[in-house]
């Protein structure tokens, strides 16, 4: 008797246990459209599927970071949506809002794996990938090529600067910039960033380049511009290297995209099983190699020459300056209404 | 009698109940909930909470930057429509006196324009009014300039972008206006020794005013509450309540507070229709 019930107890652990490792059913992930939802797709949710035959998963897109918890914020009560890709300084909006559920790290042992800095406390989604602020430039017309953000002030570059004001995130990792050029802490004082940047304001053709900078340098209308490296790397390769990306010799900030859990979804089992392989040695293998994004996993095995083209590069991750994105949502508004009066209104 | 009108009166209100119903559930209960959202809570980390607060409201009164915001609205729908009414007026002038068969062609043409998608219009005036684009060539190929002027990415673009862009609606108002406008006062003036100048101030003008005051108040509002125009001319240096709901919206995620300046805009709306409707009465006088 006792063999028995031990024996079927066996048995109905060895089901659950086949059950958590192979999840099925149908899972909706959010994420950005147009090139990454190309290479993601190629890169992660292809191979992802062809691992885990029973789940089909299913690519949704719903515009920019906010627009995506927009979308989520009017799901609530019953989400369409099982695990969204946005950037983490409106993740952490949905944490404190309830929109996103904590992942089980025994469910998601890569989280061992992450870099320190993808960790998101309170145990919410992780980053699934790092990209930072670069200047692009057109490489054909600009010579020698420009270093870093202190050299926009040269007058070669008058009216032709394409330069992201706040409040795009652009212009929160330039602000961080400019006050390591002033020789401040953006954390107690952004006077000196912002005298600066009122003086640059002149020669700026454009605080909101449309659609964004590496077009309009590509179609002459700018010589230089911000951009992020992912995209400003593709566009390098795709308009044979006339568009040059620098990493700023004064360093650089990161823009971080988390990965979440939906909370109150049907299917956490398979939503979860992607986020493990999501963050996973291969798949942040493969979409770095695709796309330029450095990895989160810091054990992923990344050839040298995409390494060398992200923040991840050694000599990079040195210049990386730290910025907590918690922190920045509370004081965006005082520094977006010092840009619009001093920097772009010129007051 | 009473019975009659009684029940005429049922009849109209069965009859319009679809259209109330149609109007209430597509228009009244979403700008319900958007006053409703404008008086939620925002924390300090951006978080949407439940219950009720007027501080939306109270940092629209008592923030500076939002009584900028509202005057330089009204000061670019103004200026739009006015030089809207400059360059539409004699266009529909000249449609309206035309005796040809063209006529229809030409009304088309003149609002064609709004076949085509603003946004591609936008990006057209970039092309047109940029550094390297053909109205600052020009202007360096006949020696007037040597650096280029700045006609886009300001104040200056968005004005003639919005201003093209109302065209179309402000001569279709103009041209539906002067329909009452008899020619044989106009003659009679001129063969009782009226100039063509004095005809025209004395004669013509005050019998369009009703017009001039229906497609002006038209295009106020459509220049109020233009986004498109302002996003891609205005280089980020122009500063509109749209411009500004949507970065609430869908850039800081800042819900209540878009609602509220959409509610605040919606008040501007309502008080340039009361004006309009005091105007429109005044001139039909």
């Amino acid at each position: 008797m006792l063999v028995r019930t031990a024996v079927v107890i066996a048995a109905l652990a060895l089901s659950t246990s086949v059950a958590q490792a192979q999840p099925s059913g149908e899972i909706t992930v959010m994420a950005y459209a147009g090139i990454f939802q190309d290479k993601y797709t190629e890169a992660v949710i292809k191979p992802f599927m062809q691992k885990f035959p029973q789940v089909k998963v299913n690519y949704f897109t719903a515009g920019n970071s906010a627009q995506m918890l927009g979308t989520l914020r009017t799901q609530r009560s019953s989400p369409q949506v099982d695990v969204a890709i946005l950037d983490v300084s409106v993740s952490n909006v949905g944490n404190k809002e309830g929109v996103f559920s904590r992942l089980d790290p025994a469910r998601v042992p890569s989280l061992r794996e992450l870099h320190p800095m993808a960790i998101v406390p309170d145990g919410f989604g992780p980053a699934v990938t790092f990209d930072h602020w670069v200047l692009v430039y057109d490489a054909e017309k600009v010579k020698p090529a420009p270093t870093g953000l202190a050299d926009l002030w040269d007058p070669r570059f008058k009216g032709q600067i394409g330069l992201s004001a706040m409040p795009n995130i652009q212009g929160i990792a330039a602000t961080v910039l400019a006050s390591k050029i002033a020789g401040e802490d953006h954390k107690t004082s952004i006077d000196g960033a912002m005298k600066r940047l009122k003086d640059l304001s002149p020669s700026i053709q454009t605080f909101d380049p449309q659609p964004d900078g590496y077009t309009l340098i590509l179609g002459n209308t700018l010589t230089v511009a911000s951009g992020w490296n992912a995209r400003a790397q593709l566009y390098h390769d795709e308009s044979k290297q006339r568009l040059g990306v620098v990493f700023p010799k004064e360093g650089s900030v990161f823009q971080i995209n988390t990965i979440n859990l939906v909370a109150g979804i049907k299917n956490p089992e398979a939503a979860t099983a992607f986020i493990e392989y999501a963050l996973g040695r291969e798949a942040q293998k493969r979409f770095t190699e695709a796309m330029f994004y450095a990895p989160t996993n810091a054990k992923a095995d990344i050839s040298a020459a995409a390494m060398n083209r992200t923040a991840a590069a050694p000599e990079n991750m040195a210049k990386m300056i730290p910025l907590d994105w918690g922190w920045v949502t509370t004081i965006r508004d005082s520094w977006n209404n010092r840009w619009r009066r001093e920097v772009i209104a010129g007051r | 009698m009473a019975d009659d009108r009684r029940s005429r009166v049922g009849l109209a209100a069965a009859l319009s109940l679809p259209a109330t119903a149609a109007i209430s559930l597509g228009f009244l209960l979403p700008v319900l909930w958007l006053a409703r959202m404008s008086f939620n809570p925002v924390d300090s980390s951006g978080a949407l909470g439940q219950g009720w607060t007027a501080h939306q409201y109270v940092e629209l009164a008592t923030g500076p930057f939002y009584a900028e915001l509202t005057l330089a609205s009204l000061k670019m729908a103004v200026s739009a429509t006015f030089f809207a009414l400059l360059v539409g007026y004699p266009i529909a002038l000249f449609l309206h006196r035309l005796e040809s068969r063209w006529k229809t062609v030409l009304v088309l043409l003149a609002i064609c324009p709004l076949l085509v998608s603003g946004v591609v219009r936008a990006y057209g005036w970039i092309v047109i009014l940029g550094d390297a684009g053909w109205i600052n060539s020009m202007l360096r190929g006949i020696g007037l300039i040597d650096r280029p002027v700045r006609l886009v990415n300001n104040h200056v673009g968005v004005t003639i972008g919005l201003t093209e862009s109302l065209l179309p609606y402000m001569t279709l108002s103009l041209l539906a206006g002067l329909g009452r406008l008899d020619r044989g006062l106009e003659e009679a003036a001129r063969t009782l020794g009226a100039s063509p100048l004095r005809t025209f101030l004395r004669v013509t003008l005050p019998l369009s005013l009703p017009a001039v005051v229906l497609g002006s108040t038209l295009c106020l509002m459509l220049a109020i509450s233009a986004f498109v125009t302002p996003r891609l001319l205005g280089g980020g240096r122009v500063f509109l309540l749209a411009t500004e709901i949507y970065e609430q919206a869908l850039v800081t995620l800042n819900w209540p507070l878009a609602a509220a300046l959409a509610v605040a805009m919606l008040a501007l709306f309502s008080l340039v229709l009361v004006i309009s409707g005091r105007l429109q009465r005044r001139v039909a006088e």
